[in-house]
């Protein structure tokens, strides 16, 4: 494992009490309320802000419940490296979690996971830019987790596509985002990290459908821009699901389009 | 315009293009619908043969990149026989977060006598200059050329640091040491130095 | 990821063939390209598998090492997997140039083994809270002839099949642990693959999908999924890959036509293997 020699880094692995503790899961085959009271298929209230890093083109904050993420958005800019050059322009997505933001301490450097969620995060918000538009340029979106309680993907995807809109970068359509976890009969939309835990890390087969599923989503195209899933899954219920996360996209559209409208107001009623 | 200001986010379906509407800045087209791909507030405007163009104004500082054909503001950092390296300050009116290079070979410094240049005596290192865009160029920087009578330095400090006055389209005088220096002078216009001042 | 330039004209050939469902090596949309597999060839390994797919080259190898156990699940044995992008199969994998290719399919693979059912972890237990197997699954690539994805996740499956992991026996004294391996070569046990998955990549090229496709088929395509698929025809996971966006039909068919194609070729693959473990043949090796 690469280490940074310019920090003085802890012990290689280090434990969380927590783990030692009494198992924190879920009992999935009987459970009737979610643990947050919502009903199965109740997503998080969602808010949302624009421009909160000033020195950033473009940047939003997003909060559903316990999960925060923060996004800033630079560029367009001239590309450094030589070797990079294309006459289309580039977007670069870094994603992290902060260190304290998980239930296990994350390290300062990009792992793996982190390192598979920015190409997932880029390559859900590739096909809304017109990066056409941006030849021999660069687009980098930053992506800080705050604080991790699920869904920390279709949350950093929305994020971003937000900043992106409030930077003014061309955009065919915004990226809306949404997860759902399945086990057995059971889904349960916009998951928790203990939900997900629960079903994604079980030793144990809980049943033969056991998995989780995000699709990020063009409203105005209709079009399917990302879709991951993990765990077992069934084609059919793998289907559904897909099918579940994207109405529920276009439940959520009205939010983000709400807030750029606001957001918009608020600056031409500065300006007159 | 009286209506209600329209404000649009990216997907936004405006109206359909045709021959009375057709997209522009801002805008894409879709289907043959006009839809937006900015936050902003719809704007219209009519030209002579009643064709609307409909374009969508978002913030201020529109993340604008240098394009072909653009007057570009620039700060030369750069000099050799054969090419100057600049800085790309401004495009347009716009001013630009981070500076893009850019390039004016030896040839494309004026329209006459391309033969006869000699770099050092067209552009010192921390001159600013006018230029215009003439293309993309290659992967280190963008191609500017100074061949029009308004284009070329703009500013520039003598020897001693005093902000010269020019005498001739060669030539530029210190006021206090009244040295003359050579230079490929701009003969500025009043909309360039409406640029300088916005 | 490739170096095949392709001007328009070669394109709109590649997604005309797609179109007629007649690709330009004479196979049908569904049809994966000729392969080979080969098990047990590389001798300081637990268990090896070499398999080419038309011009792609893999190699892998699994070596099995003693490890403490992951106190969030300390009852189960762990798979660890690598990639290496050797410069040898394109001078663009030099340095740290196969480096995101790498971690992208080893996260793939990681996701895909990630569901209890692929393989039994349990089994891969040692002592229960204290010791646990961990399989190093090191992949090296030494050509690409496009579909990677695929060609790695049946080479792993395969070696998997090959593992040999030492029967070990440990006791727990007062002292700590004892550990007893026998000197017997020949008292190993096997892993049960048969719930491992492979991993099938459907690119869109025009309003069609295929599978298995060549390097120059990559090149035309703009989106892609990648499923893991069990004999069973369940989806470990799931990612879209490439630029480009898909409509939710077209990823209903993607995802049917990726389960029709990954349970037969599970189910080829598991034949083959048994086929060849009764034989005995002969290693064949890297010359033929």
């Amino acid at each position: 494992m690469p280490t940074d020699t310019r920090r003085l880094t802890g012990p290689e692995s280090s434990q969380s009490p927590y783990n030692f503790a009494p198992c924190s899961k879920l009992d999935m085959r009987n459970l009737e309320v979610r643990p947050d009271g919502r009903s199965f298929k109740q997503l998080r209230p969602l808010f949302l802000r624009t421009d909160v890093v000033s020195q950033a083109r473009g940047s939003s904050y997003i909060e559903m419940n316990d999960t925060k993420a923060i996004c800033a958005v630079y560029g367009p800019r001239e590309v450094l490296r030589r070797e990079d050059f294309s006459l289309k322009g580039q977007l670069t997505c870094d994603f992290k979690f902060a260190t304290f933001s998980c239930k296990q301490r994350r390290q300062h450097q990009q792992d793996s996971q982190e390192k598979d969620l920015s190409v997932q995060v880029l390559e859900a918000l590739e096909p809304a830019v017109c990066l056409h538009k941006y030849p021999k340029s660069q687009i980098n979106i930053f992506i800080t987790v705050l604080q991790h309680d699920g869904c920390a993907l279709s949350a950093a995807i929305m994020c971003a596509s937000l900043a992106l809109a409030s930077a003014g970068i061309e955009m065919y359509d915004l990226v809306v985002a949404s997860s759902a976890a399945i086990c057995g009969s059971l889904t349960l939309v916009d998951p928790t990290a203990q939900e997900e835990e629960t079903i994604l890390k079980s030793t144990v087969k809980l049943d033969a459908n056991a998995g989780s599923v995000t699709v990020a989503y063009l409203p105005s195209m209709s079009q399917v821009s990302a879709l991951s899933s993990d765990g077992e899954l069934s084609f059919e219920v793998l289907n559904k699901s897909m099918q579940e996360c994207v109405a529920n996209c276009q439940r959520l559209y009205p939010v983000l389009e709400q807030t750029l409208v606001k957001h918009q107001q608020e600056l031409e009623a500065s300006k007159s | 315009m009286a209506a209600p200001m329209m404000v649009c986010i990216p997907g936004k379906k405006i109206c359909r293009a045709g021959d009375k509407y057709v997209p522009g800045a801002g805008t894409f087209l879709r289907n043959g619908f006009i839809h937006s791909s900015l936050v902003g507030v719809v704007k219209e405007s009519t030209d002579e043969k009643n064709v609307k163009t409909i374009s969508v104004v978002g913030k201020e500082n529109n993340s604008i990149i240098p394009y072909i054909d653009a007057i570009v503001i620039a700060r030369v950092t750069n000099v050799n026989p054969r090419f100057c390296k600049c800085e790309i300050l401004s495009v347009g009116k716009h001013n630009l977060q981070d500076a893009y290079r850019g390039m004016i070979r030896k040839e494309d410094v004026r329209a006459l006598e391309r033969d006869r240049i000699e770099m050092h005596k067209c552009f010192r290192p921390g001159d600013i200059i006018a230029a215009r865009v003439m293309s993309l160029g290659d992967a280190q920087s963008y191609l500017l050329t100074t061949a029009e009578n308004e284009l070329g330095v703009v500013s520039a400090l003598s020897e001693s640091g005093v902000p010269m006055v020019p005498v001739t389209w060669c030539k530029m005088q210190c006021p206090k040491t009244l040295t003359e220096e050579f230079r490929k002078v701009a003969k500025v216009q009043p909309e360039f130095i409406k640029f300088s001042h916005s | 990821m490739t170096d095949a330039e392709l001007s328009e004209a070669e394109k709109t050939f590649i997604l005309h063939s797609v179109q007629d469902n007649f690709r330009e090596d004479g196979r049908g949309n569904e049809d994966f390209r000729h392969m080979e597999v080969e098990t047990g060839l590389i001798s300081n390994t637990n268990g090896s598998a070499r398999v080419r797919l038309a011009n792609t080259d893999v190699l892998v190898g699994v070596k099995v090492q003693l490890t403490a156990v992951d106190p969030e699940k300390p009852e189960v044995g762990r798979l660890d997997f690598f990639i290496d992008c050797s410069a040898n199969a394109t001078p663009a994998f030099e340095g740290r140039g196969g480096e995101d290719l790498g971690s992208e399919i080893s996260a793939m693979l990681t996701r895909a083994y990630s569901c209890p059912s692929a393989v039994d972890f349990h089994s891969l237990c040692v002592l229960p809270g204290q010791q646990c197997w961990l399989l190093y699954v090191d992949v090296l690539l030494l050509e690409c002839g496009g579909n990677l994805f695929d060609a790695v996740s049946i080479a792993v499956k395969a070696a998997l099949f090959n593992l040999k992991i030492p029967n070990v026996t440990m006791t727990k004294d007062e002292g700590g642990v004892e550990l007893d391996l026998s000197d017997d070569p020949f008292d190993f046990k096997r892993l049960n693959v048969a719930g491992a998955p492979v991993v099938v990549t459907v690119n869109k090229i025009g309003h069609k999908h295929v599978v298995d496709a060549s390097e120059k088929e990559e090149e035309c395509t703009l989106a892609r999924i990648i499923l893991g698929v069990t004999e069973k025809g369940t989806i470990t996971s799931m990612r879209k890959e490439g630029s480009g966006s898909l409509d939710s039909d077209s990823i209903s068919e993607m995802m049917e036509s990726a389960r029709k194609v990954g349970m037969e070729l599970n189910k080829i693959l598991l034949k083959a293997l048994e086929e060849e473990e009764k034989q005995g043949a002969k290693t064949v090796g890297f010359l033929r």
